[in-house]
């Protein structure tokens, strides 16, 4: 309670010093003349009675001192006084002021602004409800797209029945519409959903209502949720929207509310709908066939439920459908259930490119302190005369601790701020790398908390600043004053604590340039890939007339004619050599993929089911594409609906089927449970031509066997045209485009794009990566190199004088510049043999990343030595050349 | 002459309250006089000691001061005890006479057994 009252009268006192201090002398003046009158009493003269009383009182201005520190709080008075004097301390010396604050910026800059990219993306909790509870289910099998093969509707209702340790299980099934608007036509993609599937998800409406179990099932009318990002996008924002109907696939579908901002997965989605848009999704093939698999699970843990007990369930329950339902569940395929916490499966691609940006910010930041810390120490030796002084003026060695505390925290604030300017300027960079990996990416913020993380960078950076800061023991100031303050400057321990650093600066350097090197000649080498087409300007434009609800073979029939005529009509716009239509673009992934057999072909038990990529193309699509015929030949206007079924397969169809024999003439069918569920046959083809392997679906992606067949000859399931041109192709977009419109106008028109632009694409993560790697690295040799030489010219203006003594005594210029050199050279050797070992355990960490390069590929690191030895050498030459140029006359006479 | 001694920190505020206890009401120059008198002459009272003391007590609510006439027709600044510092005064007498007692006793010469 005193304490209270007491802290209460002192904050008041802060804050009214004035008239308090009038009060004060008046005090003291009537205590002075009491003493003096008592003084007189006794018998004094009277001016030796004041004398006297202010003798005994032991000075009145010290008392009045006294009295002020108890009334206020001189802790905060003298702070601000502290402040104030740093402030011009620091403007006194702008040169180390400037390169410190830069310093400063850029190495927290660069932190702050990944952390916030990895604080959205990967730390911060999910905008769902509890969404720590959600969990996601994920189906997998070995072999090219067997990564994610969904579950089927059967197999979801076993897992309801069995897993009691998940509160609820929703069902999400991607699928995409074309949205007809105004004047125009845009693809929607989209989620089919469960009715618990918010409730699942734990989230809300911002306006209207969601889905609920009473949208689950035939007879009830379709209605959409919007997501937040596509109602702003669309509709911007207009709340009348809710209650419209809207236009998908030519369905009338009702707008029904928009969903709170999420992050979406696996794809990002534009709307969610019930099930009753699509009757397939209703029909007895989706509900009852076990092999069906074309729906998301996600889960939420029931009240009291761990994450291991659900992983137990779940494995439990499934361990019985594999034996139950041998036939769903090929061996040879190894089929497995995993069940990952939501924001692991939603941060899984990005964590390791953002804890390696994260990494390699931190080895800059620590370069930057390092320079920044033996900045300070040389400015501490230099400032020794003026420390010295104060010391002399009655500042004890705390107070002198203070001002440098105050000093520093000034300064790595100012930097902090810098930095924080740093990291707005890059903030869209990052984000726009963050949205190549993570659906989290519009979460990005400089929030409160990034800021705090600039903030206890930069105190820290302040203390260790003020740590290291040499000042003397209590006490021990005499030997300092005799010392006269220069001596004691090139103490053996600061000298090691600065070599220290700088073998750090130029090991941490090597380890960010080495990582840096390796994503460059990841870039490189998979810039080199081969994508199997032949070189030239070609043009591709997805123009999907395909859509579920319109399948009819009129319809069919009427989209394939106008592919027709967008061919015959871009064929004839000028530059143009060859026009094709398909259902895939070159270097695209595909979409659909299903089993494979080959006539009088058996493969053994237990080897997984042979699966190809199922593609369409017009005669005139693989010279348009420029892929390469190896054998046999194309598809003539003869390989129509009436004749024989034939395919072409690509190179690595024939060396799985057909390792020593023609394939030409050979028979491959489509099988599999699944095929029931494709509009495509079983039919036997017969194969007529044998293409090159071409890189589809990403230039590091594993090649996959392909199947194309006459587009004439099947369901024009998807659909794109592929331009080549004898120039730029790109300029042909707009006028390819206009046709399109024209003769398809309800399909949305997408991604038209070179296919350069399209293998530029899988490119483009890795090059941003590797360009933020070598910024980073580039900058961190800069910083390092800066160190190098000021350490050394420090030494070298430290040792000036005994440099003076060698001189005179015959050392010539050579010479000392060799001791100079040695001196820096034995620093940069340590910290190049450091940096190669650390090296070598950072670069393993970031395998993944690589392609086409070795963690520990030996060009990268003997480059990355050389070019880091050769900026040192050069460092070190700058102060080596000062030391050499002194006179011996010159230095002596100064002392 | 006994040899003169700083006031023993913490037992000034004891004193104080003690002083405005016995003589009322009073100015920091007889709260000074008296402590020296009753000390004879053992303590000095400088006023950096004195008047931040007077300040705490004040602050921690013991003590009230005001402005008033003194004896001599002076204007001085009269400090008097409050219901609290009456309080605090016979607490920290009960304890310092606890650890006078303590201290005696580790200090007496022990028979041996």
């Amino acid at each position: 309670m005193k304490h209270i009252r007491a802290a209460v009268a002192r904050v008041a006192g802060f804050f009214s010093r004035g008239g308090a201090d009038d009060d004060l002398r008046d005090e003291l003046q009537s205590h002075v003349e009491m003493e003096t009158a008592e003084n007189i009493r006794r018998g004094m003269h009277p001016d030796a009675a004041r004398r006297q009383a202010l003798l005994v009182s032991g000075g009145l201005t010290q008392a009045a001192e006294a009295v002020r520190d108890q009334r206020g709080l001189p802790w905060i008075e003298s702070v601000a006084a502290d402040i104030k004097y740093a402030v011009r301390a620091l403007r006194r010396s702008p040169a180390f002021t400037t390169v410190v604050v830069i310093t400063l910026a850029l190495g927290i800059g660069a932190n702050t602004a990944i952390f916030s990219v990895v604080r959205g993306v990967l730390l911060k909790p999910l905008p769902h409800r509890e969404g720590d509870r959600l969990l996601y289910l994920r189906h997998s099998i070995d072999g090219p797209g067997g990564a994610n093969i969904l579950f089927s509707v059967p197999e979801v209702g076993d897992f309801r029945a069995g897993a009691k340790s998940l509160g609820g299980i929703a069902e999400y099934c991607p699928f995409s519409f074309t949205l007809q608007g105004k004047d125009d036509a845009i693809r929607v993609d989209a989620g089919l959903v469960t009715g618990n599937f918010f409730e699942v998800m734990g989230l809300s409406p911002v306006l209207g209502r969601l889905t609920r179990p009473s949208d689950d099932g035939t007879g009830v009318p379709p209605v959409m949720v919007l997501t937040h990002e596509f109602w702003m996008k669309r509709f911007g924002g207009d709340s009348s929207i809710v209650g419209t109907q809207v236009r998908l696939d030519g369905k009338s579908v009702t707008v029904i509310g928009v969903v709170q901002p999420a992050p979406w997965f696996p794809d990002r989605v534009d709307a969610l709908l019930n099930m009753v848009i699509s009757p397939h999704h209703l029909s007895a093939l989706m509900i009852q066939s076990r092999a069906h698999r074309m729906t998301e699970v996600i889960a939420r843990l029931a009240p009291g439920a761990s994450l291991a007990q659900a992983r137990i369930e779940i494995a439990t329950v499934y361990a019985r459908l594999q034996r139950e339902f041998k036939g769903a569940y090929d061996p040879g395929s190894h089929y497995r259930v995993s069940v990952i916490p939501f924001n692991e499966v939603l941060g899984e691609r990005a964590r390791l490119t953002l804890w390696l940006l994260m990494g390699a910010a931190a080895f800059v930041l620590i370069i930057s302190a390092a320079n920044v810390v033996n900045l300070t120490v040389m400015r501490g030796i230099r400032r020794q005369h003026e420390l010295v002084v104060r010391a002399a003026l009655g500042a004890g060695v705390g107070r002198l601790r203070r001002l440098l505390l105050v000093e520093n925290l000034v300064l790595t604030l100012i930097g902090a701020i810098a930095g924080v300017v740093v990291a707005i300027g890059g903030e869209r960079l990052l984000i726009s790398l963050a949205e190549r990996y993570s659906p989290r990416a519009n979460e990005i913020r400089l929030d409160a908390a990034v800021l705090g993380f600039a903030l206890v960078l930069s105190v820290v950076l302040g203390l260790l600043m003020s740590f290291v800061s040499p000042l003397p023991k209590e006490g021990t100031f005499a030997t300092w004053i005799s010392a006269g303050g220069h001596r004691v400057s090139g103490s053996l321990r600061k000298q090691r604590l600065q070599r220290g650093l700088v073998v750090a600066q130029v090991a941490a350097s090597v380890v960010l340039l080495a990582g840096a090197g390796l994503l460059t000649r990841t870039v490189i080498q998979l810039s080199g890939v081969n994508t199997g087409l032949a070189t030239g300007d070609v043009l591709t434009m997805q123009v999907p007339l395909f859509s579920p609800g319109n399948m009819g073979a009129a319809a069919d029939a009427d989209s394939k004619d106008r592919y027709d005529r967008m061919r015959r009509e871009m064929r004839a716009l000028p530059g143009v050599i060859e026009v094709g239509v398909g259902s895939t673009m070159p270097l695209r992934g595909t979409q659909v993929g299903l089993d494979v057999k080959a006539e009088g072909k058996s493969f053994a038990v237990g080897e997984a089911i042979p699966r190809a990529d199922l593609r369409t193309a017009s005669p005139e699509y693989f010279r348009a594409a420029g892929i390469p015929l190896l054998k046999g030949r194309w598809f003539t206007s003869t390989d129509r609906d009436s004749s024989g079924k034939v395919v072409i397969i690509n190179q690595t169809f024939a060396d799985k089927f057909f390792p020593n024999e023609d394939p030409l003439g050979q028979r491959m069918a489509w099988t599999g449970d699944v095929l029931r569920f494709t509009p495509f046959s079983g039919d036997w083809r017969t194969i007529v031509g044998v293409v090159g392997n071409t890189r589809d679906g990403g230039l590091d992606a594993p090649l996959h066997a392909v199947v194309f067949m006459p587009f004439a000859q099947e369901l024009a399931f998807a659909g794109g045209m592929v331009i080549r041109s004898d120039g730029n192709a790109s300029a042909l977009a707009a006028a390819a485009t206009r046709i399109a419109r024209r003769i398809a106008p309800t399909a949305p028109i997408e991604n038209v794009l070179t296919v350069a632009q399209i293998k530029d694409q899988s490119v483009a993560p890795r090059r941003l990566n590797a360009e933020l790697v070598s910024s980073f690295g580039i900058l961190a040799v800069i910083i390092a190199a800066v160190g190098i030489a000021g350490v050394l010219a420090f030494s070298v203006s430290a040792r000036t004088n005994e440099i003076g003594i060698r001189m005179a005594l015959g050392a010539d210029a050579g010479r000392v510049q060799r001791m100079i050199l040695k001196e820096g050279g034995v620093l940069l050797g340590v910290g190049l043999a450091l940096g190669v070992a650390g090296s070598y355990f950072a670069t393993r960490a970031m395998h993944e990343l690589l392609f086409g390069v070795a963690p520990h590929d030996p060009f990268t690191l003997i480059g990355v030595t050389v070019m880091m030895a050769a900026i040192g050498i050069v460092a070190c030459w700058i102060p080596a050349r000062r030391a050499a140029r002194i006179d011996p006359a010159i230095t002596m006479r100064s002392q | 002459m006994a040899e003169k001694s700083e006031v023993k920190q913490g037992t000034l505020a004891l004193m104080i309250l003690k002083t405005l206890q016995i003589l009322g009401p009073l100015h920091g120059y007889g709260v000074a006089r008296r402590i020296e008198e009753t000390s004879k002459n053992r303590l000095t009272l400088n006023y950096g000691t004195l008047y931040p003391a007077l300040l705490k007590l004040e602050q921690e609510g013991f003590v009230t001061a005001e402005w008033r006439q003194s004896e001599n027709n002076r204007r001085a600044k009269y400090y008097s005890l409050t219901a609290a510092g009456r309080k605090q005064l016979a607490r920290e007498t009960r304890e310092w006479h606890q650890t006078a007692d303590l201290i005696a006793a580790f200090l007496a010469p022990r028979r041996e057994a």
